[in-house]
């Protein structure tokens, strides 16, 4: 069982989730009988693959499970992934897996750049990381579902107002259902992003208090943007809300949703090739220094 | 000959001739009675809609064969009192291979006239539950009727023939409103007039969930009237701006020659409208709505061209899955014919495996009298051997026959085989 368990490969589920977004795009070409199938199976054999490789990570992990870059933006494509599963089983006539599967591989690709050592971490401020891995991860989840939401609208409405049937294969909800997710996902994004970021700084005061090597310095490209990017998401769903009784609320509701998801994919690629000292663990020689000049808390 | 059938559909039979020979339940009842007297041992199935009139006959091989065409055709002139040489030109009549591809065809909505309706396939099924009831079914239009709900099932999974709405009230509520609106039991719906497509849209809407309905009219009375039948509220045209800003949606069909609802009056509806979508279908000619308004946020304003266009664009989808369609009823008539066929050559099979098993047992008995010390297992080795042999004989024939059958009756083996084996009917 163990040497199955370390046998699933990242390649494994991706590959799972490829096939089942080709089966899914596949609905634009032709008619089959039995796609519907097989990119349920697919996506499902994918979801339990990744499961199974997440929990193998957890289960072997040194420090506390799931705790590198590697493994938050794996999480962050398992529950995307679980999600489009579920609405696709909720909604077998939408192609929710078309808009969802591509982040998802996203995700996974920048899973696959990320580092996969764990996030430096002390007893003191193990909580307080979780909390800040939690929140900023739900917000990612939010603004992605929202941008879904918000992409599908844009489709949906443009259809509606060229007076064309819906594409055959290609029927998604209503504009109705997609407005109101794509709000709610940017109120949620907001209150998370707003929330781990505020974690964050109680975090890293934590640390800086107790004099760790964990510290990042207020001015580290990942703390501005983030920064930023709760700014900005918290703006998005402070004009959301107050259009949300207009006329053009929904489409502007929807566009925001889109700009959002394009703030977090800077904000994410800006994380990989920027130089910081967020999560990054000491040095064996800094680690020394630490111990041999730490004061007494 | 083992199948024939003879029928009028809206394409050849007038309607005031389609009217009079349309068979309602009781009457295609009584017909199916007459039909068991009038041909014993035959099977019989009618089938009668508004838009066609058709009767299937079959007989099993061997047995006195279908009455022909022209005899169903006076068959049935005379279940409806009518005038068999009124008939005889407009009914078309078939036989065998070209009756099951005609079943097939009408059970999958082919020869509908509204291409890919589904409606039919429940009327086929009830016209053959009808012939079991009224005894004149039997195995072989059993099998036919069986396999032509099957292949109309395909058609429907395999083609989206069915799947494009053609009507326009059907289009303008599932394909437009339902993509605005979720859910209508929450909404307002606001008929605007009171026309014939009015009441048919509001049927859609009414299944999609729609409950809060209310009904303007220029003459109360009338609106009244039609609130009372579709169960809907009456208002006042007097109050037309403040219906519109309750409404989410509205279906218009005044016979007004200029604009109902103008731009200037929509611009001051819209601000107490606080943002809600405003969805018209505007089924007036000419428009009850100004086509300005449709330019204006959150309101999707269709036209009845509009919606003509989609229904046009339905229609065309449909056509192009013909031919996918026409494959399936191909590919099913085919395998039809061919266990048909096959079937036919049963009894010459049955005959050929008897008189081989006879002249096996024989020569066993001969061999076992000879070796009386052999035992009970030794036996049945042997028989088993036997059994083996004859199988292994038997089954080059019996392949060729079913390759031979796929492409229609093999008169030529059957014949064969029984001249080689001297096999006696």
């Amino acid at each position: 069982m163990i040497e199955f368990l370390s046998g699933i490969s990242v390649v494994c589920f991706a590959a799972s989730y490829g096939v089942a977004l080709a089966c899914e795009a596949s609905r634009l070409v032709f008619r089959s009988g039995v796609r519907g199938a097989a990119m349920i199976a697919f996506a499902a054999a994918g979801l339990v693959a990744h499961t199974l490789f997440l929990a193998w990570r957890a289960a072997t992990a040194p420090a506390i499970p799931l705790s590198s870059a590697f493994d938050w933006y794996l999480l962050a494509a398992w529950l995307l992934a679980g999600g489009s599963l579920w609405l696709t089983l909720a909604n077998p006539r939408t192609p929710v897996g078309l808009f969802l599967l591509p982040v998802v591989l996203g995700l996974i690709g920048a899973a696959q750049v990320s580092s996969r050592d764990p996030f430096p971490q002390s007893p003191a401020t193990q909580i307080w990381g979780a909390v800040h891995g939690s929140f900023n991860l739900a917000a990612s989840v939010a603004v992605t579902l929202g941008a879904v939401a918000g992409i599908m609208w844009l489709f949906q409405a443009g259809r509606l107002a060229r007076k064309e049937p819906p594409l055959r294969g290609f029927r998604l909800p209503s504009l109705e259902r997609l407005a109101h997710v794509a709000g709610r996902s940017l109120s949620v994004a907001a209150w998370t992003a707003s929330a781990g970021f505020l974690s964050g700084i109680v975090l890293n005061a934590v640390n800086r208090r107790r004099g760790l090597l964990e510290t990042v310095p207020w001015t580290d490209p990942v703390v501005l943007r983030m920064g930023a990017l709760v700014a900005w998401l918290v703006t998005a769903a402070i004009v959301a809300r107050a259009t949300s009784r207009r006329a053009d609320g929904p489409r502007t509701a929807a566009r925001l949703a889109l700009a959002s998801f394009a703030a977090l994919t800077l904000s994410i690629l800006w994380g990989l090739f920027a130089p910081t000292r967020h999560g990054v663990p000491p040095t064996a020689a800094q680690a020394t220094r630490s111990v041999d000049g730490e004061a007494a808390p | 000959m083992t199948l024939a059938f003879v029928g009028g559909t809206h394409r050849t039979v007038p309607l005031a001739l389609r009217e009079r020979l349309a068979f309602s339940t009781e009457q295609a009842a009584e017909a199916l009675a007459r039909f068991r007297e009038r041909f014993p041992g035959r099977e019989g199935v009618l089938l009668s809609t508004c838009n066609r009139v058709e009767l299937y006959a079959a007989a099993a091989a061997g047995a006195e064969p279908p009455p022909p065409p022209d005899q169903l055709v006076s068959f049935l002139a005379e279940c409806r009192g009518l005038d068999a040489g009124l008939l005889a030109p407009v009914l078309s009549g078939d036989r065998d291979v070209a009756v099951v591809r005609h079943l097939f065809s009408v059970a999958a909505g082919l020869d509908s006239m509204v291409l890919g309706e589904p409606q039919i396939v429940a009327q086929v099924k009830q016209a053959w539950t009808l012939a079991q009831e009224s005894r004149t079914s039997g195995p072989l239009t059993g099998e036919m009727f069986q396999a032509a709900l099957r292949t109309a099932k395909r058609v429907a999974t395999e083609t989206a023939l069915g799947r494009e709405r053609l009507s326009i009230p059907s289009v303008a509520v599932a394909d437009f409103a339902s993509g605005v609106f979720e859910r209508f039991d929450d909404k307002q719906i606001l008929l605007l007039g009171a026309g014939k497509m009015a009441a048919e849209t509001l049927r859609y809407l009414r299944q999609a969930g729609a409950r809060d309905v209310r009904i303007v009219n220029r003459t109360a009375g009338r609106a009244e009237a039609l609130s009372g039948r579709l169960g809907a509220t009456a208002g006042r045209f007097e109050d037309l701006a403040l219906e519109l800003r309750r409404a989410d949606l509205v279906v218009s069909t005044t016979g007004a020659t200029e604009h109902v609802v103008t731009d200037a009056l929509f611009a001051r509806v819209e601000p107490l409208r606080e943002g809600r979508p405003l969805v018209v279908l505007d089924l007036a000619v000419p428009r009850d709505f100004d086509p300005r308004i449709g330019e204006r946020p959150g309101v999707w304003l269709y036209s009845i061209d509009d919606l003509g266009k989609a229904c046009d664009s339905n229609r065309r989808r449909r056509q192009r899955e013909l031919p996918a369609a026409q494959a399936i009823i191909d590919e099913e008539t085919e395998r039809f014919m061919g266990d048909l066929h096959h079937r036919s050559t049963a009894p010459v099979i049955e005959r050929l495996r008897a008189g081989w098993n006879e002249t096996g047992e024989a020569e066993l008995e001969r061999l076992f009298r000879r070796l009386p010390g052999l035992d009970e297992a030794a036996r049945a080795e042997i028989r088993q051997a036997f059994d083996r042999y004859a199988a292994k004989l038997l089954h080059p024939p019996l392949a060729s026959l079913r390759s031979e059958s796929r492409s229609g009756p093999p008169h030529g083996l059957l014949d064969a085989l029984k001249r080689l084996f001297d096999l006696k009917d």
